[in-house]
């Protein structure tokens, strides 16, 4: 028989704060809720009451997806580290996914979606992505722009979305997922230059 | 007992190893400052972006030259602030994870706590003892009377004494950051010119934004008038007036408080003539002046205060801690 894979995913670049624990294509539990800027204090104790309800240990998870971004910064860097100092001292496959896949990934209809996350004066995060026979593709990169202007430029019908519990089982059905091979270069995915090196490179 | 400490409030990413308080195993150092040096200071977005790329290396290196079983780990203590959020939160919580993973009770540490307590691993502390901690965030005069009591005589008003040498520097057209440089320049130059007093009377309080705006309408009046600016003569003059007023006031709480030792904190600690003015100066007690690589940010001095906040304390503040950028040294 197969083993069935534990499975610990987090994803914290929005206001949501999301954490589940699968055993194979199995939500054990899940927490998915709007935050205050306090993903700090949520996180870590929702994940060790996750993993004590399921009496998993950190040390029995074989595989970690994180939501890579892009989205805001100081609560992206918060799941990301936990994943990546999990991964790095327990030996375990981290594999990363984008979080506005993940915001795809909640619409349960076919055809395009268009997740958007605040990048805030005026911009946000964006990609194309479609839901065909329950797989998500990404039709059209992710790129930090106005919304309005994004979405002029496309011709398709689609759907927008800001928010959305996370489908796994669609992630885990798509091509989205992309194994960290050396876990100390896993860093979030900002999609943008911080403005001290965009002013510093204009003015050389 | 072992304890493993984090320390990322500003722009350096640091994990230490220490046995029983004193016996430091590692300290391992990941400095950004060549990075925040193009930009004239730490910026805090890039700072929280470096603390994410180093951490595991940080760790992993830390672990490594320790020599130790992670298993033997007691007590994980991590730097709660003041400082940077965005940087403290990524330490914090790269710490709590190292805690779960590995089944530690964790704790928070006061950042000027662990300035405070780099001076344990030299000395034991004999009490009271007067502390004056002098950074590029603080200027503090406090009075210990056991271990982890810390009371505030004094402080600064406006800027912290490193934050003055910061911007003396960039008024004479010197780099970042200000307090080396200012200090160098400082040796090779005399006290000649004219300084505003910034003794504030008889209080422990400092002021330090007075003196730094002389400086600046001296350089601007000099250039007004064409004549050269001797800039050896005014970094001297400038550090001077201020290791003089740090000294005068350390002497005064010594004396007042019956202190039987008197320690130096805090990355301005590094300073040549506040070092000697105070080794030659402080006569009556045991002075502690912390070895320069522990002057500024590193680990080992959280472990260190963590270790003595743990005797003390023993509370595991578990998963819920959090940092916060401005939070009082109780
Ligand atoms: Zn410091």
């Amino acid at each position: 028989m197969k083993k069935l894979l534990k499975r610990l995913i987090i994803d914290s670049a929005t206001k949501h704060l999301y954490v589940s624990l699968y055993k194979g294509n199995q939500e054990l539990t899940s927490y998915y809720k709007k935050g205050n800027n306090d993903h700090s204090e949520k996180l870590m104790p929702e994940i060790k009451r996750q993993l004590d309800t399921s009496n998993i240990q950190v040390s029995d998870l074989d595989e970690i997806i994180i939501g890579i971004g892009p989205g805001s910064y100081t609560g992206l860097r918060i799941g990301v580290v936990v994943a990546k100092m999990f991964g790095w001292d327990q030996d375990i496959t981290v594999k990363e996914v984008s979080s506005l896949a993940l915001i795809a990934s909640s619409y349960d209809q076919e055809g395009f979606i268009l997740p958007e996350i605040d990048a805030r004066r005026g911009n946000s995060f964006l990609g194309l992505y479609k839901n065909k026979d329950n797989k998500l593709l990404l039709i059209e990169k992710e790129e930090l722009t106005n919304l309005e202007t994004y979405k002029t430029n496309l011709t398709c019908e689609f759907t927008v979305l800001s928010e959305g519990k996370p489908n796994i089982t669609k992630i885990l059905n798509s091509s989205v997922l992309r194994e960290v091979k050396d876990i100390h270069t896993l860093t979030p995915n900002y999609l943008r230059k911080t403005q001290a090196e965009k002013s510093l490179e204009t003015n050389k | 007992m072992i304890v493993l400490s984090v320390e990322s409030s500003c722009d350096e990413t640091s994990v230490s190893i220490i046995k029983d308080g004193t016996n430091v195993l590692s300290n391992v150092v990941l400095s950004q400052i060549d990075i925040h040096k193009a930009f004239g200071g730490v910026v805090p977005e890039i700072a929280s972006r470096e603390h994410i790329k180093g951490i595991t290396y940080v760790f992993e290196e830390a672990l490594m030259k320790a020599n130790i079983n992670k298993h033997d780990i007691d007590l994980v203590a991590v730097t709660k602030g003041p400082g940077l959020i965005g940087s403290l939160l990524v330490g914090i919580n790269g710490a709590k994870a190292f805690a779960l993973s590995n089944n530690i009770p964790i704790i928070g540490v006061h950042h000027i706590a662990g300035h405070i307590y780099a001076n344990a691993i030299k000395e034991t502390f004999k009490f009271p003892l007067v502390c004056l901690v002098v950074s590029g965030g603080h200027t503090e005069l406090i009075l210990m009377k056991e271990h982890f009591s810390f009371e505030k005589l004094g402080e600064t008003l406006d800027d912290a004494v490193g934050e003055a040498y910061d911007k003396v520097a960039r008024t004479v057209g010197l780099g970042y950051p200000g307090g080396p440089l200012v200090d160098n320049l400082a040796q090779q130059g005399t006290p000649t010119y004219d300084m505003p007093d910034i003794s504030l009377g008889d209080t422990y309080d400092f002021s330090f934004s007075g003196i730094k705006s002389h400086i600046i309408n001296t350089v601007h009046n000099l250039a007004q008038r064409k004549e050269k600016l001797n800039v050896e003569n005014l970094c001297a003059s400038f550090q001077k007036t201020v290791t003089d007023v740090l000294l005068q006031k350390s002497l005064k709480a010594i004396e007042e408080y019956d202190a039987k030792m008197f320690l130096v904190a805090g990355g301005v600690a590094a300073n040549k003539d506040l070092r000697r003015k105070i080794t030659e100066q402080i006569k009556q007690v045991e002075v502690i002046i912390p070895d320069f690589s522990y002057c500024t940010d590193n680990a080992a001095m959280i472990g260190v205060a963590g270790y003595y906040q743990y005797q003390k304390y023993t509370l595991d503040e578990s998963m819920g801690l959090s940092g916060k950028s401005r939070v009082e040294l109780k």
